[in-house]
């Protein structure tokens, strides 16, 4: 039997202050073990759907339902869907000038146990799990003194953030535009990390406009999303499809 | 004038140079009178209530129940030197080599104190000043002498009881002589129900090519108000580095008022504030370029919370021959609540044309991406908060120069 992981619902969902819509009735299903990726032409509201799933403050959900492991996510506050195991790799991660890489990892990392009631890490039981993983990621000892994320290229901040995905041991991991702005041998850590971290019990939901990553880590289901929902649902192959001939044809097919 | 009304007995009232002092101070102080919101200098935070009307000068003998003999649990050792309610009650023992502490009255006795006292400021500027000296009585007059490098800190422990509400009034005159290097701590707590009113000046000479690092700390006390005027000069090559931090008070004001007075003498002021419920805290510094290749810098931060108010006033004045001289300042304010205050007010003098000046401001509340990033993390929003309000301050903990006295005066504003 396949276990369900996040089930949403004719979910619709918008910008808080202004009350716009960008989701609409939107319908996704993800259960352990899948790999889905969401395509879609820029400002369909892809990264919408990323906060509206880790409970970003901006946005609001307006009907419809989504329930992650059976719990409303609705009812819940970004930091306990985190603890729950909803992880997102942001498409910009968030410089945080004063607080060093380091420091802010270990606050996640027992913030995660804590409300899972697992023993904090000491320091140095921390400082042995960061090693051993920032060398997988090749992320130096110096980046991890510095400032998170000030001052980092486009590639050391996604190697960050997929090293915190492997810190963190999340159940559903959202990877928004993973793939921006990285090298060949940066695509290949961040793919290799994934592809290392992902089980039959977890899941991976990839929100991207490109292929370039959806080679390295192969998915089950490739949704077309626009206008704030899923246009059409296939595999690699409707991916490749659309490398070629682009979102055109779906898109004049669902006006 | 209620105040100087108070038939206070007062050391030395037979020595005239001192008693004339007193006198003029006397005047000087039922003229200008105590600040209203009318005076530039305390417009942004005058007294609101009769802080001053309650508040008694104690002229009894000290009496406590004598841990103000113990010692310190500081981590680090120090050059220990204890006020109770606001009397002078210990001098350590053993003093390092160089140094020289003694009772002000000791020094005004046999005049040595003569060259120093009231001469590092008008009283017709400070009233508070003015008011400490009409009551000159307790205090300290502390040596460096010449080349003296002092590895520990002198450390100023005031400490107030409850019970009676006190004005006291404290003048310590510091002196670091021609190449020496010395750290002074001033470290003010009390106990949590104590009311009190400090008026402290502190006159302090920097010597050619000397160094003095000052730190103030000031614990959580409620009821306490706190008026202090560093006052400073500098000569050439000297260096005064000043590091203020003012915790929950009804009032906390730090005044320094520092004239670079020879080539090359040079002023850091740094402070951080963090205020929660309804008090007033208030950094206001002048410095005041009067020679060439004169520098300052200056940063100061805050937090305030609930209906708490954040004031700095800063002055930087560039006298007319002060060429190539530099003066920094920045504040800024983190304000938590809709209903917590922060008024800033920067002001360049410049006479000289050839220096590099500037001055910033800005305030704000905690930025909501990186709040929601930590967060995504896991991170619960308090944990959050308290994240980023220690990093917001710890740009200017970076800024103080020696780790151990930093590292315990953080821990007052965690």
């Amino acid at each position: 039997m396949t276990s369900k992981l996040l089930e949403i619902k004719d979910l619709s969902a918008g910008i808080a202050e202004s009350g716009k819509e960008i989701i609409k009735r939107l319908n996704l299903t993800i259960n352990a073990g899948e790999t889905h990726a969401i395509m879609g032409p820029n400002g369909a509201g892809k990264s919408t759907l990323s906060y509206v799933l880790t409970g970003k403050p901006d946005y609001i959900v307006t009907g419809g339902s989504m329930h992650f492991c059976g719990h409303d996510l609705t009812a819940l506050k970004p930091e306990e869907r985190a603890a729950l195991g909803i992880f997102l790799s942001m498409q910009a991660p968030v410089e945080i000038p004063g607080v060093t890489t380091q420091v802010f990892l270990k606050h996640a990392v027992n913030a995660v146990r804590k409300h899972n009631n697992l023993p904090e890490l000491d320091a140095a039981e921390f400082l042995k799990l960061l090693r051993s993983k920032a060398k997988e990621f090749e992320v130096s000892t110096d980046m991890l003194k510095r400032e998170i994320n000030v001052g980092f290229s486009g590639g050391e901040k996604k190697r960050l953030e997929i090293l915190q995905l492997s810190l963190l041991q999340p159940k559903l991991a959202i990877l928004d535009e993973a793939d921006s702005g990285l090298d060949i041998d940066a695509l290949k850590i961040v793919a290799n990390g994934v592809n290392q971290w992902h089980t039959a019990d977890n899941a991976l939901l990839i929100i991207t406009h490109r292929l370039d990553l959806l080679k390295q880590i192969k998915p089950d289901f490739v949704h077309i999303y626009a206008d704030g929902h899923i246009i059409k649902t296939g595999d690699m192959t409707l991916a490749e499809e659309l490398e070629i001939s682009g979102y055109k044809n779906y898109l004049e097919a669902s006006i | 004038m209620s105040l100087l009304k108070q038939n206070t007995a007062l050391f030395g009232e037979n020595i005239p140079w001192l008693e004339g002092l007193r006198e003029k101070a006397r005047t000087v102080f039922a003229r200008i009178g105590l600040p209203t919101a009318k005076t530039e200098a305390w417009k942004y935070s005058y007294f609101k209530e009769d802080a001053l009307n309650k508040p008694q000068i104690d002229d009894t003998p000290h009496q406590c129940d004598g841990h103000c003999h113990d010692e310190s649990n500081l981590p680090f050792a120090t050059v220990e030197i204890k006020y109770c309610n606001g009397k002078l009650t210990h001098i350590a023992h053993d003093l390092p080599r160089g140094v020289i502490i003694r009772p002000l009255y000791e020094a005004i006795e046999d005049g040595e104190i003569k060259p120093y006292l009231n001469k590092s400021f008008d009283m017709e500027k400070f009233p508070f000043a003015a008011l400490n000296t009409a009551f000159l009585d307790e205090g300290l007059f502390i040596v460096i002498t010449a080349d003296t490098i002092l590895n520990m800190p002198i450390y100023l422990h005031y400490h107030q009881h409850a019970g009676m509400n006190r004005l006291c009034n404290i003048r310590n005159i510091v002196v670091v002589e021609k190449g020496a290097k010395a750290t002074l701590i001033e470290h003010f707590d009390g106990e949590n129900a104590a009311q009190y009113f400090n008026n402290i000046v502190n006159e302090i000479y920097v010597g050619t090519g000397a160094n003095l690092q000052h730190y103030k700390r000031q614990n959580k006390a409620q009821k306490a108000h706190h008026v202090a005027l560093n006052s400073v000069q500098v000569k050439a090559d000297g260096q005064y580095n000043a590091f203020i931090v003012h915790g929950e008070c009804a009032l906390a004001r730090t005044e320094s008022y520092v004239r670079l007075t020879q080539e090359n003498a040079s002023a850091e002021v740094n402070g951080v504030y963090r205020l929660a419920q309804n008090g007033v805290s208030d950094i206001t510094t002048n410095i005041r370029h009067l020679a060439p290749h004169t520098n300052s810098d200056q940063l100061v931060k805050g937090v305030l919370d609930g209906k708490a108010k954040g004031v700095f006033q800063g002055q930087i004045h560039i006298a007319p021959d002060a060429q190539q001289t530099t003066g920094y300042q920045l504040h800024r304010a983190l304000v938590l609540s809709d209903e917590a205050e922060v008024d800033c007010k920067p002001e360049l003098e410049i006479f000289a044309d050839d220096v590099k000046c500037s001055h910033g401001a800005a305030s704000g509340d905690l930025d909501a991406e990186q709040l929601f990033y930590m967060q995504s993390r896991g991170i619960p929003l308090n944990e959050a908060r308290q994240i980023l309000i220690e990093a917001y301050l710890n740009e200017v903990f970076e800024k103080a120069k020696d780790s151990a006295v930093v590292e315990w005066m953080r821990d007052s504003c965690l």
